[in-house]
C-alpha cells in the first residue's frame, strides 16, 4: 500500500513539475522586444501589420468603449491590419494584474496598452511594470504636442519621462437638470445651503471612485487653503494633512444627514449616481467629461434640460495617458495604436461630444489650419460650457501621492463615524 | 491497483492542488508579511494586529455573519417546508418542479439584476406605489439596498439558495416518503408526527450538507455586496478586495489578512456545525 502511494505521489509530483514547464515551452521563438525602440519607425508599423493588441481601459462609459470598438478598431483595420482588441478593467485592477506578472517574472503578459494615470501611473513607475521611454519614438507626439507643457511633462505632479504619452484632457464639471434645479451652487458654501435646504437630494461616489475622489478635493480646496497648499511631496505625513483636512472631514460631516440616505451609504461608482440622477432621485451628477451630457442628450438618454457647470472657484482639470507594460507581448503594435490615437484625425473625432467629448491633448498652436477649422466648427452641443469658459476655470491637480491617503482619511474620518 | 481511483482523479487532484492550495500558501505567506517583490522579507504578525484593531474589521465581520447566517437559516427552513410540500402532494406537479429548479440555473449577478429592478427605491414597485399615490417619490420607498440591513442582498440569497437546497434533500425525502412514511402512518402517527419523527431526522444529513454549502458561499461572495452592499461596514470579502486593488501596493499583506481570517472562520464554522449536527442526530437517532 505504502508502496503503491508513493508511486502514485512520484506520478503526481512528475506532472506538477511537467505541466507549467509544457506550458512555457510556447514562449521560445519570439522576437526580442527589446529592439522595438532601436527600430525605424517604418518599421515597426510594418511588422505591426497583422498583430492584436490588446488595449486595456476603463470601461465604464458606453460612448466611450463604442468610439473605441468602431471608430478606432475600424480604422485601425483600415489603415494598419492591426487588430484593437479592447478589455475593459479599472486602473487599480490591472496595475494589480501586471504586479503578479512582475512578481514572478512573466516577461510576456497580455496587456499591450494601458489608458492611465495619477496614482495607478506613480505606482506603476515606482514598481517599474511600465516600458519605456518610449514618447519620443511616437511621430505624433514629436510632432504635435507641447512637451513642456507642466500638465504634459507631469502626471499628478509625477515627472512623466516619456514612459506614458497624453491622450485626452478632463476637466470636471457638475451636472444638473435646469427642469428641477435652476440656480445651482456655485461654491462649496452654496452647496452646503442648497443640500441643507434639500435634504437627500445631493450626494457623492464613494472613495476610491475617481469622481467622488475629485469632488472631495474641491471642497478641500475651498476649505483647507487652496492646490497651493498641498505642494509637491513624494510621501505624505498621514498626521499633518488629516489636521491639515480638519475643515474637510467638518463639512462634510455636517452636510452628510442631509444627503441621499442620510449620508448613510455612498454610490459605490459614478455610473451609479448617474443612474439615480436619471432615475431623479438626486438632483446633481458630476463628470469628468464636460460635453459628456450633450453627448447623453443627443442619443435620448437624459432630457434636454440638463446642463453642466463649474464653481466659481474653478474645477480640476488633469490629462490622462497612455503607457505599455513592462511584458506587453505587442509593444510595436501599442506604438502604432498609440500614434493613431494621438493623431488629429482620432483627436478631433474623440472630442466629438457624439462620440465621446473628451478634450484633446494635443497643442493647438501645431495643428494645420484645416485641423483648426475642423475643431472650431465642432460642435459641442448645449449642455457643453465653452472652451474658454472652462480654460478660465481649470484648477490644476495635486501630486498623486496626497490622493490615496486622502481617500482612507475619508473613510476613517467620515464614513466610520 | 488501488492506486487507480487516484490516478483518475488525478487531474481534478491537479488543480485543486495547485490553483486552490497554491493560492492559499501565497496568500498566506503574504499575510505574515513574506513579499519578496516590495523587499518585505521578514515574517511578521503586523497585519494580523493591524487588521484585527481596526473598528472596521469587528463590523465587517459582524456584517458578514449576519447575511450569511440569516440567508441559510431562512433558506434552509423555507426549502424544508417546500420539499415536505412537494414530497406530500398527490401528483407529482410539473410546473412547481419546473419552476422552483428555474433559480438554479440563473446566474447571481441576473439574479441580482431582476430583485433590484423589482424592489430598488427606483424599481418597478416603487414606481406602481408612486402611480398609485402610497408614496408621493421613490426616496420614500424602503431602501433595502446599499443599507445596513442588507434586506436585499438576502433576499437574492434566498432566491438562489432555496431551491438548490430544496433540490438536495427532495429527492431524500421522496425515498423517505414512499416507505418509512406509510409504517409511520400505519402505526397511526399523526403527519406531524411523521414529519418531526421520521421524515426530518431521516433527511438531516442532506440539509446538513446543502446549509453548509450555502453558508460558506454567502460568507465568502463577493460580487453581490460588492455590488449593491452599503459603504460602511463592508462585507469582508469586498474589504479584501478594496485594499488589494488599492495603488498603495504595501496595503497587500492587508488584503491577505483579511482573505485568511475569512477563510480560518468559515472552515471552523462548518466545522462546528458539522460536528454539532452529528452528535446531536445521534442523540435524537
Amino acid at each position: 500500500m505504502t508502496k503503491k502511494l508513493r508511486k502514485l505521489l512520484f506520478i503526481l509530483l512528475i506532472l506538477i513539475i511537467v505541466l507549467p514547464v509544457a506550458g512555457c515551452g510556447n514562449d521560445k521563438g519570439e522576437v526580442l522586444e527589446e529592439d522595438v525602440l532601436e527600430q525605424d519607425w517604418d518599421l515597426i508599423v510594418a511588422s505591426a501589420q497583422g498583430t492584436t493588441v490588446n488595449f486595456y481601459m476603463w470601461g465604464g462609459d458606453d460612448r466611450i468603449n463604442s468610439w473605441v470598438d468602431n471608430y478606432v478598431s475600424q480604422t485601425m483595420q483600415e489603415t494598419y491590419n492591426i487588430t484593437v482588441n479592447r478589455v475593459p478593467m479599472d486602473a487599480p485592477e490591472f496595475i494589480n494584474k501586471l504586479l503578479g506578472e512582475k512578481q514572478v517574472n512573466r516577461q510576456k503578459g497580455s496587456i499591450d496598452l494601458l489608458w492611465i494615470n495619477g496614482e495607478n501611473f506613480r505606482t506603476a513607475r515606482q514598481a517599474e511594470m511600465l516600458w519605456g521611454p518610449f514618447a519620443e519614438k511616437i511621430p505624433n507626439f514629436n510632432e504635435y504636442v507641447d512637451t513642456d507643457a507642466l500638465d504634459i511633462a507631469f502626471d499628478f505632479g509625477f515627472p512623466v519621462e516619456g514612459f506614458e504619452v497624453p491622450y485626452g484632457k478632463a476637466q470636471f464639471a457638475f451636472t444638473h437638470d435646469t427642469a428641477r434645479v435652476s440656480n445651482p451652487p456655485r461654491s462649496s458654501s452654496e452647496l452646503m445651503e442648497w443640500v441643507k435646504a434639500n435634504p437627500g437630494r445631493f450626494t457623492y461616489p464613494e472613495m476610491p471612485d475617481f469622481t467622488g475622489s475629485v469632488f472631495i478635493r474641491h471642497l478641500m480646496y475651498e476649505l483647507c487653503g487652496g492646490y497651493e497648499a498641498f505642494p509637491y511631496v513624494e510621501e505624505v505625513n498621514i498626521e499633518d494633512l488629516n489636521e491639515q483636512l480638519q475643515p474637510l472631514w467638518a463639512y462634510l460631516n455636517d452636510i452628510k444627514p442631509y444627503l441621499w440616505r442620510q449620508g448613510e451609504t455612498y454610490p459605490s461608482q459614478i455610473a451609479q449616481l448617474d443612474q439615480l440622477f436619471t432615475d431623479g432621485e438626486v438632483d446633481f451628477t458630476m463628470t469628468y467629461h464636460p460635453s459628456r451630457f450633450s453627448g447623453m442628450i443627443d442619443q435620448g438618454l437624459v432630457p434636454d434640460t440638463v446642463r453642466t457647470f463649474v464653481w466659481d472657484q474653478g474645477t480640476i482639470g488633469n490629462t490622462h495617458f497612455l503607457a505599455i507594460p513592462f511584458n506587453a507581448p505587442n509593444k510595436g503594435g501599442a506604438m502604432v495604436l498609440a500614434n493613431f490615437l494621438m493623431s488629429p484625425e482620432a483627436q478631433i473625432s474623440k472630442y466629438d461630444p457624439t462620440n465621446w467629448g473628451d478634450m484633446i491633448a494635443l497643442d493647438i498652436n501645431k495643428l494645420e489650419e484645416k485641423y483648426i477649422q475642423e475643431i472650431e466648427s465642432t460642435d459641442l452641443g448645449i449642455a457643453t460650457l465653452s472652451a474658454e469658459e472652462l480654460a478660465n476655470h481649470r484648477l490644476p491637480e495635486i501630486a498623486s501621492a496626497y490622493i490615496q491617503v486622502i481617500e482612507d482619511l475619508w473613510r476613517d474620518n467620515v464614513i466610520k463615524e | 491497483m488501488k492506486y487507480k481511483p487516484y490516478l483518475y482523479l488525478a487531474p481534478a487532484l491537479l488543480v485543486l492542488t495547485i490553483f486552490f492550495l497554491g493560492g492559499l500558501v501565497f496568500a498566506l505567506l503574504q499575510s505574515f508579511g513574506y513579499f519578496p517583490v516590495l523587499g518585505l522579507t521578514q515574517f511578521t504578525l503586523k497585519y494580523y494586529l493591524l487588521v484585527v484593531k481596526q473598528k472596521e474589521f469587528m463590523a465587517s465581520l459582524t456584517f458578514t455573519l449576519y447575511i450569511a447566517f440569516v440567508s441559510t437559516f431562512l433558506s434552509t427552513i423555507i426549502a424544508i417546508y417546500l420539499a415536505n410540500y412537494m414530497v406530500n402532494l398527490k401528483q407529482k406537479n410539473k410546473v412547481i418542479d419546473f419552476m422552483y429548479k428555474l433559480p438554479i440555473a440563473v446566474p447571481h449577478i441576473v439574479a441580482a439584476l431582476m430583485i433590484v429592478f423589482l424592489i430598488s427605491q427606483g424599481g418597478f414597485l416603487a414606481r406602481i406605489f408612486i402611480n398609485l399615490g402610497v408614496i408621493n417619490e421613490s426616496g420614500q420607498f424602503p431602501p433595502v439596498f446599499y443599507s445596513r440591513n442588507a434586506i436585499g442582498i438576502i433576499t437574492i440569497y434566498m432566491w438562489k439558495e432555496i431551491p438548490f437546497i430544496t433540490l438536495m434533500i427532495y429527492t431524500v425525502m421522496k425515498n423517505i416518503h414512499g416507505k418509512l412514511n406509510d409504517v409511520a402512518a400505519t402505526l397511526k402517527a399523526s403527519p406531524w408526527q411523521v414529519f418531526f419523527q421520521v421524515t426530518l431526522p431521516l433527511s438531516m444529513p442532506s440539509i446538513i450538507s446543502a446549509s453548509a454549502i450555502v453558508f460558506a458561499f454567502s460568507f465568502g461572495a463577493f460580487e453581490i455586496p460588492f455590488l449593491l452592499g452599503a459603504t460602511y461596514p463592508k462585507a469582508l470579502p469586498v474589504w479584501a478586495y478594496y485594499n488589494y486593488i488599492s495603488p498603495d501596493l504595501y496595503n497587500r499583506p492587508i488584503a491577505m489578512v483579511i482573505t485568511i481570517i475569512l477563510t480560518s472562520v468559515c472552515v471552523m464554522l462548518v466545522g462546528l456545525y458539522y460536528l454539532f449536527m452529528k452528535k446531536y442526530l445521534r442523540q435524537w437517532g
